[in-house]
């Protein structure tokens, strides 16, 4: 487990979080330190507490004991300063990919011309910039989850949270949102935390990487490959590697009745 | 039109074979009149006018029962949606009044309110409220939290999250329900005249029976379904334009 000094942007510091006081912990003291800027990202099992950690983060949960800091702040309620994307694209379907954007703005405000310029911005960045006037009902799935990371970022937040947001999605489809997903946070400095189940996304997306399970984590690991991203570093051996140990870290786990795959 | 040719051909059959048992059976038209007796009966009460203040004033019972009941029926079903404690206090009583038979209040509300339209829209009203806020309640309760947790990330008000998401979201159930509530104010008027009304389609039916005027009370019934199946097509048309915005795609 890495234990550099990081100066987090997000601090987590020993979070733990119980549904009911005498339940079980569904994330069990965990410390974790998001940099300014970096993309972290948080693999595990479905059940092991990851969503439950990045809602901790967000400040929908407040952790049962320990703290959550964001910019030095403990949160005490959903952040302002935070995006999130949720594992459905929770798109509203009576307004149009625009208005859906817009919806964090037209919540606080009447949203100006400007904003609706910014939105149609971001909209034209995933590649919708024609598509604006539709309703969810008449995109794609990847289309809707397009709009999704859009209206995450319309704010300009300075942290963005995602939950499994491509889980739904086509190989080729989540691969092309990846790398959409890169260039906005590269572009605005954007600090993010994604969860996923699937390692060679973490790996792709991740300054750092860290593995859980039962609610701890049990595994970080760095990820040194070069920024920007790009395709053909997911062949790269160093990208092999990296997935190649998060997995035997996955694998680790004390797990009852599950044969450790040869390969 | 051609998707209704079937249902029409079918009308047309149902009519003539009615006509046809009614002449050959040899049938008292006291029990069972013809349908060319009842469409001259009809005429001749549009014809002379007779018709229109009872239809008017039932019409009028329906509006008005439809409208009150489907305000308050909205209101109590965001009420008790919005406050859970209030909702499992209240949700009980509210069950048990709309078990008890209305019309069986309607000698009650005859005391209460005295003859004429009052008691009637009443009865519509308590009829009408029933589907509106029990479908309030069940679309208002069944937002996917996936959407309200998105609210409470976005710093959405209280207010804003039931105009902007719950009431949008749970619309298409709402209007299912004014769709029922239609119906059913239909019935509730014509019943509730048969208790204390003196002018109106179901104070004829009673007034027609009473002379034993079976072709008249055929032709009430003909008025009366068509006042039904105007107003519910009215109500779908209603609602095709308001969710035309969810069905698009």
């Amino acid at each position: 487990m890495s234990t550099e000094p990081e100066s987090g942007y997000v601090t987590i510091e020993q979070a733990r979080y119980r549904y009911s006081a005498a339940g079980p912990a569904i994330v069990d003291g965990v410390d974790w330190q998001i940099p300014r800027g970096e993309v972290h990202c948080l693999i595990g099992r479905s059940g092991c507490g990851k969503t439950t950690l990045l809602k901790l983060a967000a400040g929908l949960l407040l952790p049962t004991e320990g703290a959550i800091r964001v910019g030095g702040e403990a949160l005490v309620g959903p952040s302002p300063r935070a995006g999130f994307v949720f594992q459905s694209p929770t798109l509203l379907d009576w307004l149009t990919a625009l208005d859906n954007v817009l919806l964090p703005i037209s919540l606080k405000r009447r949203p100006t011309t400007t904003d609706r310029e910014a939105a149609l911005d971001l909209l034209s960045r995933v590649g919708l910039a024609n598509f604006a006037a539709r309703r969810p009902g008449e995109l794609s799935g990847g289309q809707q989850s397009r709009v999704a990371v859009a209206r995450a970022l319309i704010g300009g937040p300075d942290l963005l949270l995602l939950d499994e947001p491509f889980a739904a999605l086509d190989a080729l489809t989540r691969e092309e949102l990846q790398d959409d997903l890169l260039r906005l946070c590269a572009l605005n400095g954007t600090t993010a935390l994604f969860v996923t189940h699937d390692i060679n996304e973490a790996v792709y997306l991740a300054d750092k990487v860290a593995v859980m399970a039962a609610g701890r984590i049990t595994h970080a690991r760095r990820i040194e490959l070069p920024r920007p991203r790009h395709r053909d570093m997911r062949y790269a051996p160093s990208f092999a590697a990296a997935c190649r140990e998060l997995r035997d870290a996955m694998d680790g786990e004390p797990a009852v009745g599950r044969e450790r795959p040869a390969a | 039109m051609s998707a209704r040719l079937p249902s029409l051909l079918l009308l047309a059959a149902l009519i003539a074979g009615w006509e046809a048992w009614c002449q050959l059976g040899g049938l008292s038209p006291l029990v069972l009149p013809p349908p060319s007796a009842v469409l001259a009966t009809l005429w001749s009460e549009i014809a002379t006018g007779r018709l229109w203040p009872h239809l008017a004033t039932t019409a009028a019972e329906m509006a008005l029962g439809l409208a009150i009941g489907t305000v308050v029926g909205l209101g109590t079903g965001i009420l008790l949606a919005e406050v859970p404690a209030l909702g499992r206090l209240l949700h009980p009583y509210v069950l048990a009044s709309q078990l008890v038979p209305k019309l069986a209040l309607g000698p009650l509300f005859i005391i209460w309110f005295g003859f004429g339209m009052t008691p009637t829209v009443v009865i519509t009203a308590l009829i009408c409220f029933f589907p509106l806020m029990e479908n309030t309640l069940t679309g208002l309760t069944e937002i996917d939290p996936a959407r309200r947790e998105l609210f409470r990330m976005l710093g959405a008000s209280r207010l804003q999250t039931l105009l902007r998401l719950k009431l949008p979201a749970a619309l298409p159930v709402i209007m299912a329900g004014l769709r029922v509530a239609v119906v059913l104010a239909l019935v509730g008027a014509v019943v509730g005249e048969f208790i204390g009304g003196r002018i109106g389609l179901g104070a004829s039916i009673i007034a027609a029976q009473s002379v034993m005027d079976s072709s008249l009370i055929f032709a009430l019934f003909v008025v009366i379904t068509a006042l039904g199946m105007l107003l519910y097509e009215a109500v779908r048309a209603l609602e095709r334009r308001v969710l035309h915005r969810f069905s698009k795609g």
